[in-house]
């Protein structure tokens, strides 16, 4: 049952009525039972919402901040029906139409369109569909509601991929493809091939030169085929907003850029969101499947407020990686944490491996430390800067201990990271 | 595909009954419990009520001594023709001027007032005057010739005092001010009692109030005890037969207009569809716990350890400009510094090394000279 402006309307000019015409008990009677009927009629006339047959097509997954396309059709075996549509989801699903207006005669069917802008990463349901059936007389009508299930995924945004070109650049000059007459960097041997001028001499390959009868060179290219573990620590560390996004999806960021650059390097990358459980795991995708595998892997993940297990990351880590591997760690710097819970349990890891612990810096806590303007700003930067120092000694802890340590703001951490890992490659420590 | 969603009419009726049953007994008890307390519970000075303020003690009392009371919150036994019967008028109440001078007109053989207003005292006791001075809780003895207050002695006696005319005994008062007093004009007897709790429950059983109460009420076999409500009869207004205010119609209008606001909620109240609720996320801002220490060390003014950290921080700086070894000792440090900024020695070392500020302004120039220090070492 549902009114109209026109009921309302109806019920006033039945207030002028009684007052002007009959100012009884009689003439409110008639006008209550006038409303009430022509109501009644008018909602019995209306086309049943309940017998609408809907279905969905459209976008399953979409990139956050990019639009999705859900379409919806509707078909009436029944009366028509005319009235609004209102294809509801949550509130971070971003729904950017009004109800829609709909007029189905008998045996029709439409398509309507409904457009999403996701806010928040994740996966996003429909809720029900409801439909709202105005009678022929404009009065009343009937509404009714129906689950047509969807679900619209939105991935991380790899917003940081616009730093992809310039890394892949460098990669090709570390691999030695490049046109550079320099002898191309790494430890691995490449291949054989004729001398160029200009070439350095340091290279050439006098045993082949001598078998083949033209000056040969001997080509070299960094390792292939390493392991990079990257594991994204998901507990409340990760929780902390800095700028506008949680540090878990600047970590995400960064996580991604270093598996695309690392798959062009020919390198095995895999993945792994980690508190108290494990969150999100993908071993070893095929080199094509890494970007897609990993997004969808980390569209659901959201920091949840418990302490990261680093025992659970440790034995998870060892599980996985038989060679000597790279170990990306992105997590916080919070010095009692890293003291108390992780310093602990990453003997085993630094024996074996090579790890990176890559955290996001808050430029809040610069900012706070250079304004101290009065009183209450200089007890800000005071607090800021035990908080710098609590975190320059952690840095030099894990420092000492082996571990190489990225601490850089939300916008620098993923090209840093991305910077690390071919300094890491270069230097042949892989 | 699609499924429809919604209750029939069966489902409807489960999920309501339990609240409605719930609701339905919850009424039910409210009007058991009014009707079981309703009876022992008819106001203050009632024959019936049990309460402190009530009168059942006194009207048990007066029934042992073979008086029939009977209590009544109706004008109209008020007015019933009352040769040889005692009319007892509660303190409570108000009634019309004519309501009293027909009460008068009744012919009832004695009439006792008890806290009686002026209107009440204009036509039923005429001489006597309400003082306005108020008693406070206290014995008094009677002081006067009336045997009734003579047999029962001193008395408790609390609130309203009158004066009385010359003609009129006055009891338990000073003088001027009196709490009983009796009246005989035409042949009936009127008593104007200022004192009402003296005849409650409450304190019934003090002093010599039980005798005074029988003394004074107990005269005749029969007795009404009324008990005047907030009521009008009419009889004093002046103008009946004027138009009302507002017409009569309005009341239907109103009516109608009720009924129209009405529809109109109900078209503006439906939603289309419910509300759909979304599990958010937690979102605290990563320097939160930074501002809240900054907040900790304002409120405990802990100068010592903001200056600690402001020092080492700066420090930390100067070393990393000055390619000084991290564990350098203090006075390398300073000569160091002393050397490349031209400052004085003894100063930085104060500046850098120095006592805790004792005061905020202390702390502030302290921070000040830090940043300046820090900035010149950036640029020089």
């Amino acid at each position: 049952m549902v009114l109209t402006g026109r009921a309302g309307l109806l019920a006033a000019v039945g207030v002028v009525f009684v007052a002007v015409v009959t100012p009884r008990w009689a003439g409110v009677g008639i006008v209550v039972a006038v409303v009430l009927m022509v109501c009644l009629v008018d909602m019995l006339l209306a086309g049943s919402p309940r017998r609408l047959q809907l279905s969905r097509v459209g976008d399953n997954a979409v990139r956050l901040g990019e639009p999705a396309v859900v379409q919806l059709l509707v078909a009436n075996p029944g009366r028509r029906v005319k009235g609004l549509l209102r294809d509801a989801w949550p509130p971070s699903a971003g729904v950017q139409d009004p109800p829609h207006k709909l007029d189905l005669p008998h045996g029709e069917r439409r398509r309507l369109t409904t457009h999403l802008l996701p806010t928040r990463r994740g996966d996003r349901q429909a809720d029900r569909v409801t439909i709202r059936s105005i009678g022929p007389l404009g009065f009343a009508g009937r509404q009714g509601s129906h689950r047509v299930p969807w679900t619209v995924r939105a991935l991380p945004p790899f917003k940081s991929r616009k730093h992809l070109p310039s890394r892949l650049a460098r990669l090709r000059e570390l691999d030695g493809r490049t046109a550079l007459l320099v002898r191309g960097q790494g430890t691995e041997f490449d291949s054989l091939r004729d001398y160029v001028p200009g070439d350095d001499v340091r290279s050439i390959d006098w045993r082949a030169t001598a078998r083949r009868g033209n000056v040969v060179l001997r080509t070299w290219r960094p390792e292939r085929d390493r392991q990079v573990a990257i594991v994204i620590d998901s507990g409340r560390m990760s929780a902390g907003r800095v700028g506008d996004a949680p540090r878990l999806d600047h970590a995400m960021d960064a996580a991604l850029l270093l598996a695309a650059l690392a798959t062009r390097a020919g390198d095995r990358v895999s993945l792994l969101a980690c508190d108290s459980a494990v969150r999100a795991d993908v071993r070893r995708p095929a080199p094509e499947d890494v970007l897609p595998s990993f997004v969808n892997a980390l569209a659901n993940v959201e920091a949840e407020l418990v302490q990261t297990d680093f025992r659970v990351v440790v034995s998870q880590v060892l599980e996985r990686l038989g060679q000597r591997s790279l170990v990306v760690l992105l997590t916080g710097l919070d010095p009692a944490v890293i003291e108390e819970s992780l310093l602990p349990v990453i003997g085993p890891l630094l024996r074996r491996h090579v790890i990176v612990l890559a955290s996001v810096a808050d430029p809040r806590l610069t900012e706070l430390e250079s304004t101290r303007s009065d009183l209450i700003e200089v007890y800000g930067a005071a607090s800021a800067a035990r908080t710098r120092l609590d975190r320059e000694r952690v840095t030099a802890i894990l420092t000492r201990a082996g571990v190489t340590v990225v601490d850089e703001n939300p916008d620098q951490i993923a090209p840093a990271l991305a910077d690390t890992y071919l300094a890491l490659k270069r230097a042949g420590r892989l | 595909m699609s499924t429809a969603v919604g209750r029939g009419a069966g489902e409807s009726w489960r999920t309501l009954r339990t609240p409605l049953f719930v609701t339905g007994l919850i009424v039910l008890g409210a009007i058991v419990i009014m009707i079981a307390t309703a009876a022992r519970t008819s106001g203050p000075f009632s024959p019936d009520s049990s309460e402190p303020t009530g009168a059942r003690a006194l009207a048990t009392l007066l029934e042992n001594h073979n008086v029939t009371v009977r209590g009544t919150e109706d004008l109209n036994d008020a007015l019933a023709p009352g040769a040889g019967k005692t009319l007892l008028i509660g303190p409570m109440g108000q009634l019309d001027r004519s309501d009293w001078e027909r009460i008068a007109d009744a012919g009832w053989s004695h009439i006792v007032l008890v806290r009686p207003g002026a209107r009440a005292l204009e036509a039923l006791a005429p001489g006597v005057r309400d003082n306005g001075q108020a008693l406070s809780n206290g014995s008094r003895a009677p002081d006067c010739d009336l045997p009734a207050a003579v047999k029962a002695g001193t008395a408790t006696v609390s609130g309203s005092t009158y004066s009385a005319p010359p003609d009129a005994q006055a009891c338990y008062g000073d003088g001027i001010t009196n709490t009983v007093i009796r009246l005989e004009t035409g042949g009936r007897i009127i008593d104007v009692v200022g004192s009402q709790r003296s005849f409650t429950n409450a304190q019934l059983a003090d002093d010599g109030n039980a005798a005074l109460a029988l003394n004074l009420i107990g005269t005749h076999q029969d007795l009404t005890w009324y008990l005047p409500q907030w009521e009008s009869s009419g009889y004093d207004g002046p103008d009946e037969d004027a138009p009302p205010l507002i017409p009569p119609s309005v009341r239907y209008i109103g009516w109608a207009l009720a009924f129209a606001v009405l529809v109109v909620a109900l078209w503006r109240g439906r939603r289309l569809g419910p509300v759909v609720a979304e599990r958010l996320p937690v979102i605290v801002h990563a320097a939160e716990t930074t501002e809240g220490r900054a907040r900790l060390y304002r409120r405990s003014r802990a100068r010592e350890r903001a200056a600690a950290a402001l020092r080492e921080s700066a420090l930390g700086k100067l070393h990393k400009a000055h390619g000084i070894p991290r564990r350098a000792e203090p006075s390398a440090v300073v000569a160091t510094v002393a050397a490349r900024t031209g400052r004085d020695p003894a100063m930085l070392y104060e500046l850098l090394y120095g006592l805790p500020p004792l005061s905020d302004a202390a702390l502030m120039s302290l921070s000040h000279e830090l940043d300046v220090l820090t900035q010149e070492v950036r640029h020089p």
